[in-house]
C-alpha cells in the first residue's frame, strides 16, 4: 500500500513537472513525455513483470490527472509494459546506447500516437522528428546522470 | 534476477486491457460520458489545492503580511508623529500668544502667508543627559538639523512646541545647545508692562531660571504667577516671547530679591525642535 502510494505520488509529481515543461518546449516544437518515460523506466527497472492491470490502472490514472482522453495513456502504457516485459531479459544484453535508443523511440511513438489522437488536424512531422532527437538525447542524459548518481540516494519503488 | 516472459494468459490479459483502453478512448472521443468524472476530478483538484494552500501557505503569508503591516504602521506612525510635531512647531510660530505673530518684521522672515512655509530648520534631538538636566549646573543638549543648509547656526535660537529652550553655542557633528537653565546662561527678560527688566540666569535646576534684582532700583511690584517675556536686549532672542511665570519670590536682603521663574518649555518633552536665526 505504502509502495503504491509512493508510486502514485511520484506519477502525480512527474506529471506536474511534465505539464509545466510542456509549455516551454512546445515553443521549440519538442514534446518530452516525462510521465510516460518515468513509467517505462519503472517497468524496465522492476524485478518482476508488471501486470497488465497495473499498467492499465496507471494509464487510466495518468489520463485522469493529465486531462487527456481516457484510454490514450492506457493503451500506450499497456503496450509498453508488454514490450518491456517481453524483452526484459534481452535488454540485459543491450548497451546503454541501445536502451536509450529504444526508450527515445518509444517516447516519440507515444508523441506521434497522442498527437494523432488529440491533434490530428495540426499533426506536425517537425514536432515528431525534433521530439525523437530530443527524447533520445534526454534518455542519454538520464542514463549518464543515473550512472554517476549515488546508489544510496536512489528511490526504491 | 531473470524475468519470465509473459505467459499466454498474460498476453491475453494485455490484449484485453488494450482493447478495453481502445474502447474507452473511442467512447471518450465520440461522447461526453466521462466528462462528469473529469469535472469531478478537476473540482477535487482545485478544492484540494485551495485547502492545501489555506493550510500551508496562507498562515505563513498572513504572518509575513502581519509583520509587514506592523512595520508599515510603525513607519507611518513615526511619519505622522513627525508631521504633527512640525505642525506644532509651525503653530507655535503663528500662534497669537507670542511674538512671531505680532512682530511683522519677524513674520516676514519666518512666515509666508500663502503657503505657510516657515524659514526655520527642523532639528532632531540626538543627546541630552536627563540626570545632568535634573541635578547639575551644566545643562546641554545636542541636536542634528534635518536639512543642513550652509547657514551658520551658532547663536540661533532653539524652540520646541512649548516655547524657547536655549541657543546653539557650538557646531560640530551635532549642534550643542546651551539650555536656558544652564548656570552659564543669561536671558534678558521683562514684564509685559515693560517697566521691569532683568537678566535671568540658569538655576542649574530643571525648568527654572532665577532673576536677581535690586528692589531699590526696580520698584515695580512682582506677583506670583506673573508672566515674563524676553526683552530682546541680548540680541540673541527676539523680544516679547513668553518665557515663563513667577514661581516664588525670595527677599534676600533690602538690596537683593530673587525671583524664581518656571519655564514654559521643557527640552525633555519631544524629540523635535525648531532652529531659528534671528
Amino acid at each position: 500500500m505504502k509502495s503504491l502510494l509512493k508510486r502514485l505520488f511520484l506519477i502525480v509529481f512527474i506529471n506536474f513537472i511534465d505539464q509545466n515543461i510542456a509549455f516551454l518546449f512546445s515553443k521549440i516544437f519538442i514534446i518530452i513525455p516525462l510521465t510516460f518515460l518515468a513509467f517505462s523506466f519503472y517497468v524496465y527497472k522492476s524485478d518482476k513483470n508488471i501486470s497488465p492491470l497495473e499498467a492499465f490502472s496507471f494509464g487510466l490514472f495518468v489520463d485522469l490527472i493529465s486531462d487527456s482522453y481516457f484510454g490514450l495513456n492506457t493503451i500506450i502504457f499497456c503496450l509498453t509494459t508488454y514490450l518491456i516485459n517481453q524483452n526484459a531479459n534481452s535488454f540485459k544484453l543491450f548497451s546503454y546506447l541501445q536502451i536509450c535508443l529504444f526508450f527515445g523511440l518509444s517516447a516519440s511513438t507515444y508523441v506521434g500516437f497522442s498527437q494523432l489522437i488529440i491533434n490530428l488536424y495540426d499533426f506536425s512531422y517537425k514536432t515528431l522528428l525534433l521530439s525523437l532527437f530530443a527524447n533520445i538525447i534526454f534518455c542519454f542524459f538520464v542514463a549518464l546522470v543515473a550512472s554517476y548518481f549515488p546508489k544510496k540516494l536512489s528511490i526504491k519503488l | 534476477m531473470a524475468r519470465a516472459a509473459p505467459t499466454p494468459g498474460q498476453k491475453l490479459s494485455f490484449i484485453f486491457f488494450i482493447i478495453l483502453g481502445s474502447l474507452f478512448l473511442y467512447i471518450d472521443i465520440t461522447s461526453n460520458n466521462f466528462q462528469s468524472i473529469k469535472n469531478g476530478f478537476k473540482s477535487f483538484k482545485i478544492s484540494s489545492f485551495y485547502i492545501a494552500k489555506e493550510i500551508s501557505i496562507e498562515p505563513l503569508k498572513s504572518i509575513v503580511n502581519l509583520s509587514k503591516s506592523k512595520i508599515k504602521l510603525v513607519e507611518e506612525n513615526k511619519d505622522l508623529k513627525e508631521a504633527l510635531e512640525i505642525s506644532y512647531l509651525n503653530n507655535y510660530l503663528v500662534s497669537k500668544e507670542n511674538i512671531f505673530f505680532k512682530d511683522q518684521e519677524i513674520i516676514k522672515k519666518t512666515h509666508n502667508e500663502n503657503n505657510y512655509k516657515f524659514e526655520y530648520d527642523i532639528a532632531y534631538l540626538r543627546s541630552i543627559d536627563p540626570n545632568m538636566y535634573k541635578c547639575c549646573d551644566k545643562h546641554r543638549m545636542f541636536i542634528e538639523i534635518k536639512q543642513n543648509s550652509d547657514n551658520l547656526y551658532v547663536e540661533s535660537i532653539v524652540f520646541n512646541t512649548e516655547g524657547l529652550v536655549g541657543q546653539i553655542i557650538d557646531e560640530n557633528k551635532f549642534y550643542e545647545v546651551l539650555l536656558l537653565t544652564d548656570i552659564s546662561h543669561s536671558l534678558p527678560i521683562k514684564l509685559n508692562s515693560s517697566e521691569f527688566f532683568c537678566n535671568a540666569k540658569g538655576s542649574g535646576r530643571s525648568e527654572y531660571i532665577i532673576c536677581s534684582y535690586n528692589p531699590l532700583v526696580w520698584t515695580e511690584e512682582i506677583k506670583k504667577n506673573q508672566i515674563f517675556y524676553t526683552s530682546g536686549l541680548g540680541g540673541i532672542y527676539p523680544k516679547d516671547i513668553e518665557v515663563g511665570y513667577v514661581s516664588s519670590i525670595e527677599n534676600i536682603d533690602s538690596t537683593q530679591t530673587k525671583i524664581k521663574i518656571k519655564l514654559l518649555a521643557n527640552p525633555l518633552n519631544g524629540n523635535m525642535f525648531g532652529v531659528l536665526k534671528y
